[in-house]
């Protein structure tokens, strides 16, 4: 018989994709489905807890998760296509100004 | 015996789409592969109860979300050229697999020693219910993300904008 532990584990096993899916490539498509799948990891383990309680905020918590990555993919997928229009390419690479020192002029 | 055979069909079509997701080559293999994900999560939401977070998780991410990330990756015309060269990409999933693994399963096996009920097939997720609970309890978070929602559609439209020469 199947109890909630189990969808815990799935829950658990799904987010450690995810992070892999983060760390290990570089086209920035499949970095920001590997965030989406994280956040839905954590979805599918509050709605195993608001099983386990029977308490409802657990749900709610998860649609309000949901709203806030359906504003996330707006602006993810903006600047998608801000960098595709400068740089032709999808490549994780082209945002490293942060990561280290240039020296202008 | 049905919630037992439909548990381990869901999850495991959830697993193994989720690693051919981060495994391909094309975003847009990678993306149809993701809407098989998000369906299957939304059937172990069906599974647990919660029968309007079922259809929020199929209209909102399987309907809106990943139809935006379709479009765009259409609408962006992605060549063999675009794409980042990855030549080491199966070593470093393999690699990061195995260092993501032990953490992995410490947590499963602390998840696991705490005892859990079997599961109880019944309605209590259901609309009614949860609007009762959102508009009570979380009317300010309700709000809140209203006005994130607007937020972020005016950042959308600043970022998207043609840039002028004088800023």
């Amino acid at each position: 018989m199947v109890d909630v532990g189990s969808f815990f584990t799935v829950g658990i096993l799904l987010f450690s994709i995810g992070i892999v899916g983060i760390i290990s490539r570089r086209n920035i498509f499949i970095m920001y489905m590997s965030v989406e799948l994280m956040l839905n990891a954590v979805n599918l383990i509050l709605v195993a807890l608001s099983h386990h309680y029977e308490d409802l905020n657990a749900q709610v918590m998860a649609i309000m998760i949901i709203a806030i990555a359906a504003a996330e993919a707006s602006i993810f997928l903006a600047l998608f296509v801000m960098l595709f229009k400068n740089a032709r390419s999808l490549d994780a690479n082209f945002f490293e100004l942060l990561a280290q020192e240039k020296h202008h002029d | 015996m049905l919630s037992t055979f439909l548990f381990y069909t869901l999850s495991l079509s959830a697993l193994g789409s989720a690693g051919a997701m981060i495994y391909f080559k094309q975003p847009i293999n990678a993306a149809l592969s993701f809407i098989v994900t998000l369906l299957s999560i939304a059937g172990l939401f069906a599974l647990l109860g919660g029968s309007f977070l079922f259809l929020v998780q199929i209209i909102i991410y399987a309907g809106a979300v990943l139809t935006l990330i379709l479009f765009i990756i259409m609408f962006l015309n992605i060549k063999e050229e675009n794409l980042p060269s990855e030549p080491n990409k199966a070593k470093w999933i393999l690699f990061m697999s195995l260092l993501i693994a032990p953490f992995t399963a410490i947590l499963i096996s602390t998840i696991n020693a705490i005892p859990f009920a079997p599961l109880h097939l019944e309605n209590f997720g259901s609309i009614k219910a949860v609007g009762k609970t959102l508009f009570s309890s979380w009317v300010l978070p309700f709000e809140m993300i209203s006005i994130l929602l607007l937020i972020a559609l005016v950042g959308v439209v600043i970022l998207a904008k043609k840039e002028s020469k004088h800023g």
